[in-house]
């Protein structure tokens, strides 16, 4: 069992969600938010927190499409436990219909934005 | 009243009816005190965390429950991942440790605070046991010879 981010994150992408997550399951897309459900206790912390009130249990009727959509992009976007500003636009698309035609598969910056640095390479091991 | 060692057990929540911090730590220690004298959780828990590593453990503990209870955000971890390597760990034992759970909340909280703690309590439950216990193929039918 796992909760589910649905189709008011889009273009919503408040974050609230992520501060509160105990486990850290959440992963940024470009618009969206999505919870890993192998990772998600089901602890449901993050259900109220969601301003968007985007967020359901898996076991609400009707959400195969977003089970299914949160599971595939957990895989690829990058995890995000630390809040930023929401998009400039976020209320104004707070409940409008049919937000899935916004939808974006590309992946948000995730916290580790500073960690796409290449690494040094390592340093020569020391001749003996 | 159960004997805590280490742990002040006649000490009872400021206000029954209210969560706090201090309401949790309360909870938190005197629940692991049960756990750790109890006939089947103990031995696990005892195989799992050496002695030494108890208060860290209880002060990992205390930040869970406040990220659960109070959305303090305190706790980041992995738990499916820390129960992995436990040894000896059935579903039966997760039972048990929902008794214990159930029994001490009701030590310290009205029911309004029992219920939303075992709310909690039992949907973690759950979702740590499908982690740890459930295998796919075990759905399917065996394919035939």
């Amino acid at each position: 069992m796992t909760f589910v981010v649905t189709e008011n994150c889009i273009k919503c992408k408040y974050m609230d969600c992520v501060e509160v997550c105990p486990v850290d399951c959440f992963y940024e897309g470009e618009n969206m938010l999505v919870i890993h459900p192998d990772e998600c206790i089901d602890c449901g912390v993050c259900e109220p927190e969601c301003p968007a009130e985007a967020i359901f249990a898996d076991t609400e009727p009707g959400l195969e499409k977003w089970l299914k959509l949160n599971a595939e992009y957990a895989e690829t976007w990058p995890n995000i436990a630390v809040k930023r500003a929401a998009p400039p636009d976020a209320d104004a698309f707070n409940g409008t219909p049919d937000k899935f035609q916004y939808f974006s598969p590309a992946p948000g910056q995730g916290d580790g934005a500073e960690e796409t640095q290449p690494t040094p390479p390592p340093e020569p091991a020391p001749q003996p | 009243m159960t004997s805590c060692p280490g742990v002040d057990c006649a000490q009872a929540p400021p206000d029954p009816t209210q969560l706090s911090e201090d309401a949790i730590r309360l909870l938190v220690d005197r629940f692991y005190a049960k756990v750790r004298q109890d006939e089947e959780l103990g031995p696990i828990f005892a195989g799992a965390i050496a002695e030494d590593a108890w208060p860290a453990h209880l002060a990992t503990m205390r930040d869970f429950w406040s990220s659960i209870m109070l959305t303090s955000g305190r706790y980041h971890g992995n738990p499916v991942a820390a129960h992995r390597p436990v040894e000896g760990i059935t579903p039966a034992l997760f039972e048990r440790w929902l008794a214990l759970f159930a029994e001490t909340c009701a030590e310290l909280f009205d029911q309004a605070i029992v219920a939303a703690f075992m709310d909690k309590a039992r949907r973690i439950a759950t979702s740590l046991q499908l982690a740890l216990f459930y295998k796919p193929e075990h759905d399917r039918p065996r394919a035939a010879p």
